[in-house]
C-alpha cells in the first residue's frame, strides 16, 4: 500500500528516533560493560568536602582572615608564619592582572580574527559568486578553523611562540576566525538584492551603491556578529591559560595542582562574573543594534 | 525619437518563453499602461527595459540608446533618466524614509562624492526630500527606518524618490498594488507629477486607474502581445476578456461556457486556448 508523504515523514522521523535511542544505549552499554560507569568510592562524601571547600572562597581572607597564620613542623617547630590578609591580597592582585590578560587575549584575538575572515567570507559568500576552486578553499580553510578547538591551537602555538598571551591570541584569532567567517557569509548572503538593485536603477555609481545599499545593511550585522564572537571567547580565553597560554586559566591550573579549592573557587567567581558582565552588555549592544 | 523602440524581442529563462514582441514604440511623453494577468509578461517587459533582464533575441532601444550597445557607465546614464517603481524593488531597509527618498538623487550631476557617500546630503536637497514626502502624506514618518514601515508606506516612499530622480521615463510596476483608495489616488497624483513631460509606462490592474495614467493601453497575454489600442478604444470587455480566459478552467472544446473571446486585434483564436497547469506558468507577472 502506498505511503501518504506525511506518513512517510512520520516514519522516517520514527527511524531517526529509533537510531538516535540505539546510539546512546550503544554508548552506556559499551560504558558499564567496560565498568568505567562508576562515581569512585565516596561520592557524596567527595561531594561535601568539595562543597565545603567552595564555600569559603579564598577572596574572604583578605578581611576575615589570621594576620598571624603559623605553619609548624611534626615536632611541634615553627617552620613559617604568613599574613593571610596580604598573601591573599597579592593574589588578587595577580588576578586582576590576569583578567586583564585574559580581556587582552579575548580582545586582540577577536579583532585578529574579525581581519583574517574578513577576505574569506568575501570570497565564501555564496551571492558574490567569487571563483569556485577559491570559494571552496576559502570554505575549506573556515572549516577546519572552525573544527579544531582554541586549546588545541593553544597547543600548538604555545611551541611555536612560546609560552604567554601571544599564544593564546593567535589561538583565538585561529579557532574564532571560522565562527567570523561564517557569520561574516551568512549578513553578506541576506543582503536584500532587490534594495541594491534599487539602489543600482537610480543610475548610482558602484560606491554610492555600496555606501548607500550595502554598507548600512552589513555593517550592523557585522557588529553585532562581532560582539557574539568576542563574547564568545572571553569564556574560551579564560581557559587558555591551562595549556600555558596566559590569563586566568594559568591561575586555574596552578590551584588545581596545589588543591587549593578556596582560590579556584574565587577564580571561578572572577571567571562567572567577567562573562556574564560581559554577555549582558554584549546582548544589550546587540539589541540595540536589531 | 522615440522612449522606447523594439524589434523582434525574445525574453526567455531556462529555455521558456516569457515575452515575445515582435514590434513596439512609445513615443516621448506618451502614457502607456500595460494590462494582462499575472504571468503574461509585463513586469518582464519593464525589467528588461530597466536593464535587469537580458533578452534573449532582438533589440531593444530605450531613450535613444540601443540597450546591447551599453557600457557600465552609459548604463548609469541611462538608469538615471530612467525611474522604476518595480515590483520588488525594495527601499534599503535600515535606511530611513527620508535617506530612502535622498537614494533617487544620488547621480544627479552636482552632488559631490563624499556627499553621497556619507550621506551627508545639502539642506536643499534634503528639503525637497521631505517635500516628496510631505506630498504623500509621510511627512511623520521621515525619521523612521523603511523596515519599521508597512507596504503601502513603503511603496509611497518609493515613489518620492523617483520623484528626487526627475527621470525622463518611468517604468511603474504595479505602484499602487498595496495601497487604499485614498492612498491610490495620492500615488496616482505623485506618479503624474514625477512623470511630467517624461514618458510613463505603467502597469495596471485597476481599470479605474487607467484614464489616470494611460493615453494608450497595451493587452498582454502569456507574453504576447494581444491590443495596442488607445485608451478611448478600451471597454470592460475587453479587459474582462484578457482577465477571465486565463483563469478559466479547460473546458472541452465546443463545450458550452469554454471561454471565448473577440475582439481582440490580432484576431486570434482564444476559444479554444488552454491553459496550462498553474506551475508552467512564468512566474513573474
Amino acid at each position: 500500500m502506498p505511503l501518504s508523504p506525511a506518513a512517510r515523514g512520520r516514519l522516517g522521523f520514527l527511524a531517526l528516533a529509533g537510531v538516535y535511542g540505539g546510539l546512546v544505549l550503544a554508548c552506556v552499554a559499551t560504558l558499564a560493560a567496560a565498568g568505567d560507569l562508576s562515581l569512585g568510592r565516596h561520592p557524596w562524601h567527595n561531594l561535601l568536602k568539595t562543597l565545603a571547600d567552595f564555600s569559603q572562597p579564598s577572596f574572604l581572607d583578605v578581611w576575615f582572615g589570621p594576620t598571624r597564620l603559623e605553619y609548624r613542623g611534626d615536632g611541634g617547630a615553627l617552620l613559617r608564619v604568613e599574613n593571610r590578609r596580604e598573601v591573599e591580597a597579592t593574589f588578587l592582585w595577580a588576578l586582576a592582572r590576569a583578567s586583564w590578560t585574559t580581556f587582552q587575549i579575548a580582545t586582540l584575538g577577536s579583532l585578529l580574527a574579525a581581519l583574517l575572515a574578513l577576505p574569506l567570507a568575501l570570497l565564501a559568500a555564496r551571492n558574490l559568486h567569487a571563483p569556485r576552486a577559491l570559494a571552496g578553499v576559502a570554505r575549506a580553510v573556515l572549516d577546519m578553523a572552525r573544527a579544531v578547538h582554541t586549546l588545541v591551537f593553544g597547543l600548538v602555538l604555545v611551541g611555536i611562540v612560546g609560552l604567554g598571551p601571544t599564544a593564546g591570541i593567535l589561538a583565538i584569532a585561529l579557532h574564532s576566525m571560522g565562527s567570523y567567517g561564517k557569520l561574516f557569509a551568512e549578513s553578506i548572503e541576506s543582503l536584500d538584492r532587490a534594495a541594491i538593485d534599487a539602489v543600482r536603477a537610480t543610475g548610482a555609481s558602484p560606491a554610492q551603491v555600496f555606501f548607500n545599499a550595502v554598507w548600512p545593511s552589513v555593517l550592523p550585522q557585522f557588529v553585532g556578529n562581532h560582539l557574539y564572537v568576542w563574547e564568545f571567547n572571553i569564556r574560551d580565553s579564560t581557559i587558555l591559560g591551562l595549556v600555558g597560554a596566559g590569563g586566568l586559566g594559568l591561575l586555574v591550573s596552578e590551584a588545581v595542582s596545589l588543591f587549593q579549592w578556596s582560590r579556584l573557587a574565587t577564580v571561578l567567581l572572577v571567571i562567572v562574573a567577567l562573562v556574564v558582565g560581559f554577555d549582558a552588555l554584549s546582548r544589550r549592544i546587540r539589541e540595540a543594534l536589531r | 525619437m522615440p522612449a522606447v523602440r523594439i524589434t523582434g524581442l525574445v525574453v526567455e529563462v531556462a529555455g521558456r518563453v516569457l515575452l515575445q514582441l515582435p514590434r513596439l514604440q512609445i513615443e516621448a511623453g506618451e502614457r502607456v499602461a500595460i494590462v494582462g494577468a499575472n504571468g503574461a509578461g509585463k513586469s518582464t517587459l519593464l525589467r528588461v527595459l530597466g536593464g535587469f533582464m537580458h533578452p534573449a533575441r532582438g533589440q531593444v532601444e530605450v531613450l535613444g540608446r540601443r540597450l546591447d550597445t551599453l557600457d557600465r557607465a552609459a548604463w548609469r546614464r541611462l538608469r538615471c533618466e530612467t525611474g522604476q517603481v518595480l515590483q520588488g524593488l525594495h527601499l534599503v531597509p535600515r535606511l530611513t524614509a527620508r535617506e530612502n527618498v535622498m537614494i533617487g538623487a544620488l547621480a544627479r550631476p552636482g552632488l559631490p562624492a563624499w556627499r553621497s557617500w556619507a550621506r551627508c546630503f545639502p539642506p536643499a536637497l534634503v528639503a525637497e526630500a521631505d517635500a516628496a514626502l510631505d506630498a504623500l502624506g509621510l511627512a511623520a514618518m521621515r525619521h523612521l527606518r523603511a523596515d519599521r514601515l508597512s507596504g503601502g508606506e513603503r511603496q509611497k516612499v518609493g515613489l518620492a524618490r523617483l520623484q528626487l530622480q526627475r527621470p525622463r521615463l518611468v517604468l511603474a510596476d504595479e505602484p499602487t498594488a498595496a495601497l487604499d483608495p485614498a492612498a491610490t489616488a495620492q500615488a496616482c497624483a505623485a506618479l503624474r507629477r514625477s512623470a511630467a513631460g517624461a514618458t510613463l509606462l505603467t502597469v495596471v490592474h485597476q481599470p479605474s486607474l487607467l484614464p489616470l495614467l494611460a493615453d494608450r493601453v497595451l493587452g498582454l497575454d502569456a507574453g504576447r502581445l494581444v491590443f495596442d489600442r488607445p485608451l478611448a478604444a478600451v471597454n470592460a470587455a475587453l479587459l474582462d476578456a484578457l482577465y477571465t480566459f486565463t483563469c478559466a478552467r479547460p473546458a472541452p472544446p465546443g463545450a458550452p461556457g469554454a471561454p471565448r473571446v473577440t475582439g481582440l486585434s490580432d484576431g486570434r483564436e482564444h476559444g479554444t486556448w488552454e491553459p496550462g497547469p498553474a506551475a508552467a506558468r512564468p512566474a513573474t507577472g
